[in-house]
């Protein structure tokens, strides 16, 4: 048991995103200022912030969705420069789970889980079916395999979403509002899902509103506002102590209903 | 606690469904609406008995010559004389299986493309679709593969136009894709070739372009070199047809949410696989009515083929009415004939068509 712990808690120590004077312009509008940020192997983020924080920009500068124009930022050692092998390494390294789900609507699910590892990975069918049926059920819904996106509820759709970056079976796993979307009823499922690959050990970064989850998982939760990070702490000092007028504002306004 | 019970469905009432209900919705929901039912139906009285005693009841059906045409209605011994030459042109006779041969292949290569299990429709349908074109050409011609060889001149009818056209959308069809892709690329040289290519053809009429191809482009090329006429009009065709299909890709690479692409890039494809696996297949099911429209209008436009004299049906039907044995008016016929048969086959395409938006149609809306 002991030993085991000693194991994780090396792995702990690897700094497996490092984001260092990060600076993005859109245009002539600054969206991220100055952000420095290392996420530990195995450690869950929850970023938050009001809209047009820079919050989503920011995540999605890891999986170079969005380029950014000085700083520097490294991915599991791989320095995310301009060049497009660099790029491709690197998301394959890294899931990202969408708003909108953004499953494929042409595929069924299978297809939309299998084409990952068997085109990027160059696995075959076999091989990728297993995987992805190994994942479906552990989203619990095995049983839609051969429906269409269209056919599912968002709820759904958001699990298979999150199984579909899982076959790839990525080091960090990014979650950009992957509640925001859905349904109330919905959300639950969505969330449980996401706990239970947090208690597996998967480094996160998620930005969501669902604060019951940062309390629950996460390991550090990040509050950004005008494209910078005003303050980050352990969930407990976040909520009981903010130290900034800025993030007590916020959060007296997201708990007050 | 009270137990929550759904109330039951109960039928429509019976004016909103049912026959009589069509007819209230359709034909009879305002005053102006019985107005113009009324007046249509006026104008079928005035007009359909009458149509339809020259096109079936007193029409000519039987003989061989003009003169067999003794009745009122109309002649269709005219197109039943010339039949063989609408169909195949000059064709030799006894060479005409080659020519259907190649109609066999081509619509044996749209049925496999529809029977084939969705697993290896695409590994299969592609390349026979791309390699039919050729083919076609190499049986029409037959010198390469040892049969007596049909000049391009002794091709035509109908079935040029269905060939011609066929052949220049297939390859059309990887063409407007690249030139789309080209226009949508950040690279300045692929993305200044395509546009240039695309606004060049889309806006230049297709008569200007038959005629520069059959008597400008031959005075450029030095005398011994000679391109075949048809091979020309080939060429002029699919550039034609494939400015148009850009537009009608490009259009459906908007309609795809960038969502899409991201989920792609994110999964990590590169830009082939994220193209031609996830974006693709998507821009073929948004773009299918567009599709279609560019398809029957190349269909259709092969019969401007006739101003540089390229034996399709409508000029044969025209060397038909002006020899001596038909004179005498039966150009109505001829020109009936040529619209129905173009009608018949462009209404085909259409069914096909929905047939193939259904196939496609993975969203499951209402």
């Amino acid at each position: 048991m002991s030993a085991d712990n000693q194991a994780i808690k090396k792995t702990n120590d690897k700094e497996i995103i490092v984001i260092k004077d990060l600076n993005k312009w859109y245009g002539n509008f600054h969206v991220l200022k100055d952000i420095n940020l290392t996420v530990k192997k195995g450690e869950r983020i929850v970023v938050c912030g009001p809209s047009g924080s820079g919050k989503s920009t920011m995540i999605r500068c890891i999986n170079r969705l969005e380029e950014f124009q000085r700083g520097s930022l490294t991915v599991n050692g791989v320095e995310m420069i301009d060049d497009v092998k660099n790029i491709e390494a690197i998301r394959r390294e890294v899931g990202m789970v969408f708003q909108h789900f953004n499953l494929f609507p042409h595929l069924s699910i299978l297809d939309n889980l299998t084409l990952g590892p068997i085109w990027v990975q160059k696995k075959s069918k076999a091989e990728a079916e297993a995987i992805a049926m190994n994942y479906l059920e552990r989203v619990k819904i095995p049983d839609q395999a051969l429906k269409f996106p269209g056919q599912l509820s968002g709820g759904q759709q958001q699990r298979v979403a999150i199984a579909r970056s899982l076959c790839m079976s990525p080091e960090i796993m990014l979650f950009d509002e992957p509640t925001s979307a859905l349904d109330p009823e919905m959300i639950k499922e969505v969330l449980d899902v996401m706990v239970e690959l947090a208690e597996e050990g998967m480094t996160m970064l998620c930005v969501t509103h669902e604060m019951g989850f940062a309390k629950k998982v996460a390991d550090r939760v990040i509050f950004m506002d005008g494209g910078e990070i005003v303050e980050q702490n352990t969930p407990h000092e976040f909520f009981d102590k903010p130290e900034t007028d800025r993030l007590q504002l916020f959060l007296s306004q997201i708990l007050q209903h | 606690m009270k137990e929550f019970k759904p109330l039951p469905d109960l039928p429509a009432p019976i004016s909103t469904t049912g026959p009589i209900g069509w007819l209230k919705n359709n034909l009879f929901s305002s005053a102006l609406n019985i107005l113009a039912s009324i007046l249509i139906l006026a104008a079928l009285i005035a007009t359909l008995p009458g149509m339809i005693d020259w096109l079936f009841i007193s029409a000519n059906w039987s003989g061989t010559t003009q003169a067999d045409c003794v009745k009122d209605g109309a002649c269709w011994v005219f197109i039943r004389a010339w039949s063989q030459q609408i169909f195949y042109g000059s064709y030799p006779d006894s060479e005409l299986w080659r020519v259907n041969l190649c109609l066999i292949l081509l619509t044996g290569v749209i049925a496999l493309s529809f029977t084939l299990p969705a697993r290896i429709r695409n590994q299969i349908s592609v390349p026979a679709f791309l390699v039919l074109p050729f083919v076609c050409v190499l049986f029409l011609d037959g010198s390469y593969i040892g049969l007596k060889q049909v000049t391009t001149n002794l091709w035509g009818g109908f079935s040029l136009n269905i060939l011609l056209a066929a052949a220049s959308i297939i390859i059309a069809f990887p063409f407007g894709f690249l030139w789309a892709l080209g226009r949508r690329s950040d690279m300045p040289f692929a993305r200044s070739v395509s546009v240039t290519c695309i606004e060049f053809f889309r806006g230049t009429p297709i008569l200007a372009l038959f005629f520069m191809g059959s008597v400008m482009l031959p005075l450029f090329f030095p005398a011994e070199v000679s391109v075949d006429k048809l091979l020309r009009v080939w060429i002029i065709l699919i550039l034609f047809m494939s400015a148009y299909m850009a537009e009608v890709f490009r259009s459906g690479f908007q309609a795809i949410p960038s969502g899409q692409y991201e989920a792609a890039d994110s999964l990590g494809l590169g830009y082939w696989q994220k193209t031609l696996l996830i974006i693709f297949p998507q821009v073929i099911k948004v773009s299918m009515p567009n599709i279609l429209a560019t398809f029957v209008m190349v269909f259709k436009n092969t019969v401007f083929l006739l101003v540089i004299a390229v034996p399709e049906m409508l000029q044969v039907i025209m060397t038909a009415l002006s020899n001596s044995n038909w004179l005498g008016g039966h150009a109505i016929e001829g020109y009936l004939f040529v619209g129905f048969i173009f009608w018949i086959c462009c209404f085909s395409m259409s069914l096909l068509a929905t047939s193939i938006e259904k196939k496609l149609d993975t969203s499951h809306k209402n």
